[in-house]
């Protein structure tokens, strides 16, 4: 019997869609289209720009090519600075804001006076500007000149990004840990495990999953927001890219700059993409 | 927008009573205060830093005509035949004084160092004023005793950006890694937090600061000018047709001690302070 069911219903599918062929056919003409309003519409800008009266003074102080050459040895420089002060925010705020996360989503009653607190902390820290931030921690704690602790701009300044990124990571986490079904939480518990052992073992290999997307949103948003830094003195890109501008009035090596955090951050965008069209699949279980 | 048709009203007015009082014969002459080439003929139009500190300018009104920078634009507005009530003063940042394009004023005066790499893209007058480059410190730091360059490239350097104090460091000290900060307040700050041991400024700029705005600071010893830094000059917008002009009318007052006078003025005479020359 279950045999002939499943031969009937074999029988009984629709046969498969005629396949698509020479589709490169009617592609032709729509890519062709886009081809050439893609042009039309580029070269129609920069057409524009280049006949713009004031171009040549433009070309000459905004994307002059000895001014880049002359600027790029100490923006790069600068650059390796921002790449070590991202990946060390990173993987700071990474943990700490899990710390948080964790610490606002426990529910016994004993932890109620954290909690509190970790309330009152993304409430400050996230309603204050990065670069007020910045500027209390790079100058006033140091100012404080107390013993045992640097007064280094560099340790001061990515503490402050530390604990501004944290505050809005410490949220995503959050959602992404509420997002997680409560049923999850009852059968862990059911299981037999403690709060914590549910939070580590049920919870939380979800809720990252469920967020990876929004968070890689903030690591982009990182690795140009180190460049605040720059308030306190540290030499960053952006940093040497203005010293450059200030002494030669040449601001080529803004441009210089922008092309450095292009290179870094176009290929994180692309690395956000992807996941989240993978998650998506995952998701919604679309046929891929 | 109705500042600017005010502007251009008050322009017109002023073009067509030209055009009136020649008799409708020629264009308004040049060099003169109706030079067709000024932003406002009739006016002379400065823009200055906003805020300017004494004693380039006193009390950050430019208008007063106290300091040693508005003083010596009312004595070379009155070198090229403009009275006292034509200077029009509008205030821009560093920023805009350098970006390209052209500009609601004829020229920028707020201490802008006249270097050859910033003449290929805007134009200066000639200089007005070489200052020399003072070291500012706290009490207790290592640049107290130095008594060389070698001794000051060991100290932890700070400086403003838009000034040519890193340059400076740069070129003359062999500093290449100075903390360069947003201005000199940032510069200060810094020196309290005890992240920077010294830093430089312009002398007259050292003495201000050490006198009234961080009175705890100290300026430890007096550095020759940078022979890359040509001093003081007027910023023009690259090209400017006024140029030529104004040059002639800053000769006529270096000549006739005028801006020596100012000088004597508004600037301390050198203090008695240790050089450090090499």
């Amino acid at each position: 019997m279950k045999d002939l069911t499943t031969e009937g219903a074999a029988a009984r599918r629709p046969p498969p869609p005629p396949r698509r062929r020479r589709e490169w056919r009617a592609a032709l003409v729509p890519t062709l289209i886009s081809l050439a309003s893609i042009a039309l519409v580029f070269g129609l800008m920069g057409w524009l720009v280049t006949t713009a009266e004031h171009w040549p003074r433009i070309q000459k102080q905004f994307f002059n090519l000895d001014a880049m050459l002359a600027a790029w040895p100490r923006v790069l420089q600068g650059f390796w600075i921002n790449m070590k002060i991202w990946l060390i925010a990173l993987a700071c705020i990474a943990l700490w804001a899990m710390v948080l996360a964790v610490v606002r989503s426990l529910r016994a009653p004993w932890f109620a006076p954290f909690r509190v607190m970790v309330v009152l902390y993304i409430d400050l820290f996230r309603g204050i500007p990065a670069l007020l931030l910045v500027l209390l921690f790079g100058f006033g704690v140091p100012a404080l000149q107390i013993p045992g602790l640097p007064n280094s701009s560099l340790f001061w300044g990515t503490v402050a990004m530390v604990l501004c990124y944290s505050a809005y990571v410490a949220e995503i986490y959050r959602s992404g840990i509420e997002a997680v079904h409560e049923g999850q939480r009852a059968a862990a518990r059911s299981l037999g495990l403690t709060e914590w052992q549910t939070m580590i073992y049920a919870i939380l290999p979800q809720a990252l999953r469920n967020v990876t997307p929004a968070l890689m949103n903030l690591v982009v948003a990182l690795q140009k927001d180190v460049a605040l830094l720059s308030v306190i003195g540290v030499r960053d890109a952006v940093r040497e890219a203005q010293i450059y501008t200030a002494s030669t009035f040449n601001y080529s090596s803004l441009i210089v700059a922008a092309g450095l955090f292009l290179l870094a951050t176009v290929p994180m965008a692309r690395l956000a993409d992807y996941v989240t069209a993978r998650d998506r699949a995952r998701r919604l279980q679309m046929a891929r | 927008m109705t500042e600017k048709t005010d502007t251009m009203r008050r322009a017109l007015v002023a073009a067509t009573l030209a055009f009136g009082l020649a008799g409708g014969a020629a264009l308004a002459q040049e060099k003169t205060t109706m030079d067709p080439r000024l932003t406002t003929p009739g006016k002379l139009t400065v823009a200055t830093g906003d805020p300017v500190y004494p004693p380039w300018m006193m009390n950050d009104a430019p208008e007063s005509g106290e300091g040693f920078e508005n003083a010596l634009i009312y004595a070379l507005a009155a070198e090229m035949g403009f009275a006292k009530e034509d200077v029009v003063w509008v205030r821009t940042g560093f920023d805009e004084a350098i970006t390209p394009g052209p500009k609601p004023y004829d020229f920028n005066i707020q201490q802008f160092s006249v270097t050859e790499q910033r003449k290929e893209v805007v134009g200066f007058s000639q200089v007005y004023f070489q200052p020399d480059k003072a070291v500012i410190a706290l009490p207790g730091s290592p640049v107290e005793a130095a008594t060389s360059y070698a001794d000051l490239r060991s100290a932890r350097w700070g400086a403003a950006l838009g000034t040519t104090d890193n340059d400076y460091l740069v070129n003359v000290l062999g500093v290449t890694e100075a903390a360069v900060y947003d201005d000199q307040a940032g510069v200060f700050q810094a020196m309290q937090a005890g992240q920077i041991d010294a830093t430089l400024a312009a002398l007259p700029t050292a003495l201000f600061v050490t006198a009234v705005q961080v009175p705890e600071a100290n300026i430890v010893a007096l550095l020759p000018p940078d022979p890359n830094d040509r001093g003081h000059g007027l910023l023009f917008a690259k090209d400017n047709p006024l140029i030529p002009w104004v040059d002639e009318a800053l000769s006529g007052l270096i000549g006739a001690g005028k801006v020596q006078d100012l000088k004597n003025t508004w600037l301390v005479a050198n203090p008695d302070l240790p050089v450090i020359s090499e």
